[in-house]
């Protein structure tokens, strides 16, 4: 492309400016980054002017076959996994289903789709402290409704099962907006042409979704798939506000926080073992690597199936 | 939902069952995102006593102890004035920074900026920087320390790629016209590039501001001196205190969701226009 704002010395005018953005990027973003997988090799701690050694492969070890903690870890790895599909799954389905209902333009349907939206402007802190009083277990308002139904819960502060099921359920509540809005962007690409012609054609409600909707939703399909997989992979932010870091809950990102930064019991005394955790964070990052590609792969073979 | 229309006769008055069943789902689902705000609303307008009492019958006068107390005893102005400045500072750098990498990456005035936005596209599917960017902080002596919180904050890549977008759809004609015309670089893109794309510079602005003021994780790894905490940090550790206090609690979690709420009807366009940016396309 031809430049036309001056030779000569002028000409490096767009590097000159262009330059503190590119090294920020490279000094606090990429480099970063990419030494997590140096620091995965050493025993590095988080005080300042501490030794640091090379350690090999001691701390890959130590996450997956040493003692109690590695069964510890194999779980967190699990329940990310589980967190992950359950989030997944639901997130997309709610997200699809509220964005066809609102896309029908029914009066009013404007505030419902702001209403969903809302708490993705709130952020964590809010939406947690906010369900944990909803979710307050003597006479909160969650509780009072199950007690219709003669039953009770400790909800957050009951069986580990049970809170992470209600951080599942609150990080859907969250999130759900996100997914229906590019859903709704996605749906509003779609001519009405298309739909007339189905129903001239003799379609039913059900039989348009599947054979024009679907597969003319395809990109925002994509997006969101892989938007919901590779952030509920990462996501671990609600565990803090709402149970914080407790035995039987905690996933792969909470633990890369938490022993990286000394806070597995709850107290900032405890050690900071970073190197640990730096390999923690290499192996979370290869389970979203793996999972995103193939899934992205098998997006892009049926979008070129559906598409052509 | 549409069987009738197969028959031979309409009868006069057809029940919009398609109609009755989305409106049905629609309010329920409402009465899960108004539930909690009602029930916060409800909580900071009653005693303790109260609430002790019943949690959720309606209060029955309006009083403002609560959000009098919270105010008094959390320090909020003081935390508000943190997260605006960090919000601010970091905010300002990255956009003027982000612009002069995005325009002329868009424009191909410098050699192989394909690859320099390949570059930039790399980091969303890196490893966490959480680590090493501590050990940076920290060797930097900028740990517990405003300025190093705020460099975390300076970058933002997605930001980049919806502006390179966004500029692509400028005319280049515009940049011969201006030189010829004796605009400088610098004056053109801040001049005449910068009104012309302000939609996607409101949209990465309004998402990179929030999410700032949203960051919950950072301060608790950075910023050990109170006097320096934002909003977020210091709405926790006032819950650490206040915890079963759920009426000065509420009040607190009231006065900062208000606000939030109040510009989240401004911005929407902006939050759902970045989200969707590329999201659509094939």
């Amino acid at each position: 492309m031809s430049y036309h704002f001056g030779r000569g010395w002028a000409r490096w005018t767009p590097y000159l400016l262009l330059l503190p953005g590119l090294l920020f990027y490279f000094v606090v973003a990429l480099g970063p980054s990419v030494a997590t997988a140096v620091y995965s090799f050493t025993d590095a701690t988080g005080i300042k002017g501490a030794p640091m050694h090379w350690i090999g492969f001691d701390n890959y070890r130590e996450f997956l076959f040493m003692g109690r903690a590695s069964i510890d870890n194999l779980d967190a790895l699990k329940r990310t996994l589980i967190f992950c599909i359950a989030v997944t799954f639901l997130q997309f389905a709610l997200g699809l289903l509220v964005a066809l209902l609102v896309n029908q333009n029914l009066p009013g349907s404007n505030i419902f789709r702001t209403l969903y939206f809302m708490p993705v402007i709130l952020g964590v802190v809010i939406q947690g402290l906010m369900w944990s009083l909803f979710l307050y277990p003597l006479g909160g308002p969650a509780a009072k409704l199950l007690q219709l139904f003669g039953t009770r819960s400790e909800f957050l502060g009951g069986q580990p099962s049970e809170a992470f099921a209600w951080v599942i359920a609150i990080q859907i509540w969250a999130n759900m907006g996100t997914t229906m809005m590019i859903f709704l962007a996605g749906l509003q690409t779609i001519p009405s042409e298309m739909y007339d012609a189905a129903r001239i054609d003799g379609a039913n409600t059900l039989q348009v979704f599947q054979h024009v909707t679907w597969p003319l939703l395809t990109p925002s399909v994509n997006t969101n798939l892989l938007l919901n997989i590779i952030g509920s992979l990462q996501a671990w932010q609600l565990f803090l506000v709402l149970v914080g870091y407790r035995n039987g809950t905690q996933v792969l990102g909470y633990l890369i926080y938490a022993t990286g930064f000394g806070q597995t019991s709850g107290s900032v005394t405890s050690s900071f073992r970073q190197g640990y955790a730096a390999a923690a964070s290499i192996i979370l990052f290869l389970l979203v690597l793996v999972i995103g590609m193939s899934v992205q792969y098998f997006l892009q073979r049926r979008e070129q199936r559906i598409l052509g | 939902m549409n069987t009738s229309s197969n028959r031979s006769y309409q009868p006069s008055i057809r029940i919009p069952w398609g109609k009755i069943f989305s409106y049905l789902a629609l309010i329920f689902l409402a009465l899960l995102y108004l539930g909690p705000i009602f029930m916060l609303v409800n909580t900071s307008l009653k005693s303790m006593p109260a609430f002790m009492k019943d949690a959720t019958t309606l209060a029955t006068e309006l009083r403002f102890d609560n959000f009098i107390e919270a105010w008094n005893k959390a320090n909020f102005p003081k935390y508000l004035l943190n997260s605006v400045i960090y919000t601010a500072a970091a905010t300002t750098i990255y956009i003027i920074t982000a612009i002069f990498v995005a325009f002329p990456i868009a424009r191909g005035y410098i050699k192989f900026s394909g690859p320099v936005l390949t570059l930039f596209v790399i980091a969303l599917f890196l490893p966490p920087a959480l680590i090493p960017q501590f050990q940076l902080i920290l060797n930097l002596g900028l740990y517990n320390n405003p300025i190093g919180y705020i460099m975390l904050f300076i970058v933002n890549p997605i930001g980049i790629v919806i502006l390179v977008n966004y500029i692509k759809t400028v005319p280049k004609e515009l940049d011969e016209a201006a030189a010829l015309d004796g605009c400088g670089y610098f004056r053109f893109v801040w001049d005449i590039v910068l009104p012309l794309i302000r939609p996607a510079v409101a949209t990465v602005v309004v998402m990179h501001a929030i999410g700032i003021w949203n960051e919950v994780i950072a301060p608790t790894i950075y910023l050990t001196n109170k006097n320096y905490y934002p909003i977020t940090r210091g709405l926790i550790v006032f819950q650490g205190v206040y915890g079963s206090n759920w009426p000065t609690l509420a009040a607190a979690v009231l006065l900062l969701t208000l606000p939030m709420l109040l510009l989240f009807l401004f911005l929407q366009r902006y939050i759902v226009s970045g989200l969707t940016a590329g999201a659509v396309k094939g």
